[in-house]
């Protein structure tokens, strides 16, 4: 049939365009992203040692390293392949992206999944974006700097000192309450506490890399303890539910 | 040149670093790579929309329909970058914040990264060259899930079977404790800094948790999306007022 080739032919050169032009609009973006901290360690006059970089992403990677892969994997099947490239250079996908996607499949009457569906979610992450990108430069880029400009030293100083344990408490709740594990977070709690209050003061050293070691003997334990009715459970209920929380 | 003067491992002056020109320049660069970005998306959409039987009043609507979508969420976005602004600068909290990362992972990987050479984030030992670090660590960070999302995606779409037999279960429970753990254990690692820093994690934990209690039992949205602004904020007050008692 004519007309289907003419659909085939259309869709095919729109997955074309955007995986193309979606792939090559990330690696530039990803070169500007590297290219800031490039220009401090190597031309800026700091003294930043490439040794200690290393060092630190060794530390990150121990962390955040199984969170890299899966996090792409859990969004494809609900982003679709062309938004995936937007996503993750716009970023606050789930708190953002996703319910953006689905308010405009809603408003004009498509189903996710569908290749209508896909349309609407390209175009409304196209708005949200614009949305994005406008709010952050005028309240952030504009008023932020002014803004922090006027700010008493004695405040700047209050944030300074205290922006980690603020961030850590909300967020942690925050991770709690979206992963609705309880047993995670009780195996994390425990094993925290052991890590922040026996391991760390006995040496120096293991406070390097007492995150790394937290994270990985939580997650190993969270395996190994599981609820294994409630896993095989949610791995059939999976399909529907897109993640929330902070995730990227 | 104005960098070079300001410039000084030891200062804790970190400001005259962070906003500098050239990071400016970059955090402008990603800027107008999504714009482009989003400009060829849209026309791909609109070619390709008439074959498949939608209308450019769709695409219009559905465009129109993400933006205002956005808004909400957007602003709380920006809420929480105003607060980090006095700590990673300007263009550093639009990229990594607003744009690229998230207040999360990314505050948590400059931690890790300060840790890492013995400093700590804010405070005495956060010189200029420790920023550097944990700006360099944030941003190969980041770079590991653009380049994931640039791997992975091609796979995917190819149906490769080896990606889709990982074991779903594990992908159902690594990822979340490994990130609860982080969380927790860059946490209580505040916790024996001093009293203030107790207080400071204990209430913003608290107002979370209370948000998010009020966030279920009425049933509103919109109070899930800033609550991590409102409690980072109103934490700030009360720690804020704990240093001058």
């Amino acid at each position: 049939m004519p007309e289907s080739t003419q659909i085939h032919d259309a869709l095919g050169a729109f997955d074309k365009t955007t995986s193309r032009w979606g792939r090559i609009t990330m690696i530039i973006g990803l070169f500007f992203s590297l290219a800031a901290p490039t220009y401090l360690v190597f031309f800026s006059g700091l003294d930043i040692e490439i040794s200690g970089i290393l060092t630190a992403f060794a530390a990150l990677a121990a962390v955040f390293g199984v969170i890299w892969i899966v996090e792409p994997l859990t969004y494809y099947p609900i982003l679709g392949a062309s938004s995936m490239y937007q996503a993750f250079m716009i970023g606050n996908i789930s708190n953002k992206l996703l319910p953006a996607a689905m308010i405009a499949q809603s408003t004009i009457g498509v189903k996710p999944g569908t290749r209508k569906g896909e349309l609407a979610s390209v175009a409304a992450i196209c708005g949200a974006a614009a949305v994005h990108l406008t709010s952050l430069f005028i309240f952030v880029g504009l008023l932020g700097t002014w803004l922090v400009s006027v700010i008493p030293a004695d405040i700047v100083q209050t944030v300074q000192l205290y922006i980690l344990p603020t961030v850590m408490g909300a967020v942690l709740i925050q991770a709690i309450v979206s992963q609705k594990s309880p047993r995670a977070a009780v195996i994390a709690l425990v094993v925290s506490l052991i890590v922040v209050f026996v391991l760390s003061p006995l040496s120096p050293k293991m406070a390097l890399f007492s995150t790394a070691i937290a994270v990985i003997s939580t997650a190993v334990l969270a395996w190994v303890l599981r609820d294994r009715q409630s896993t095989d459970v949610a791995e059939r209920a999976e399909d529907e539910t897109p993640p929330e929380g902070p995730v990227y | 040149m104005y960098l070079a003067a300001a410039v000084d491992n030891n200062s804790t002056d970190i400001l005259a670093v962070a906003n500098s020109p050239f990071l400016w320049a970059c955090a402008i660069g990603v800027f107008l790579v999504i714009i482009i970005q989003s400009v060829i998306y849209m026309k791909a959409a609109q070619v390709a929309a008439p074959h498949i039987g939608m209308t450019h009043q769709e695409i219009k609507t559905s465009f129109r329909a993400g933006a205002i979508s956005a808004l909400g969420p957007s602003l709380a976005v920006v809420m929480v970058a105003i607060a980090l602004l006095t700590v990673f600068g300007t263009p550093a909290v639009l990229v990594r914040i607003g744009l690229i990362g998230s207040v999360s992972y990314e505050t948590a990987a400059a931690a890790i990264a300060a840790n890492s050479a013995g400093a700590e984030l804010g405070g005495p030992t956060y010189t200029q060259a420790v920023f550097g670090l944990a700006l360099a660590a944030m941003s190969l960070g980041g770079a590991m899930w653009m380049i994931a999302t640039l791997i992975l995606t091609p796979l995917l779409k190819r149906g490769d079977s080896a990606l889709r037999k990982v074991n779903p279960a594990i992908m159902l429970v690594v990822p979340g404790a490994a990130m609860v753990g982080a969380f927790m254990v860059l946490g209580l690692g505040e916790l024996p800094k001093s009293w203030i820093h107790v207080v400071a994690f204990g209430s913003s934990a608290l107002i979370m948790t209370v948000l998010m209690i009020i966030a279920k039992r009425v049933d509103r949205p919109w109070i899930k999306e800033w609550a991590l602004g409102i409690a980072i904020i109103l934490s700030l007050v009360i720690t804020h007022l704990a240093t001058r008692a």
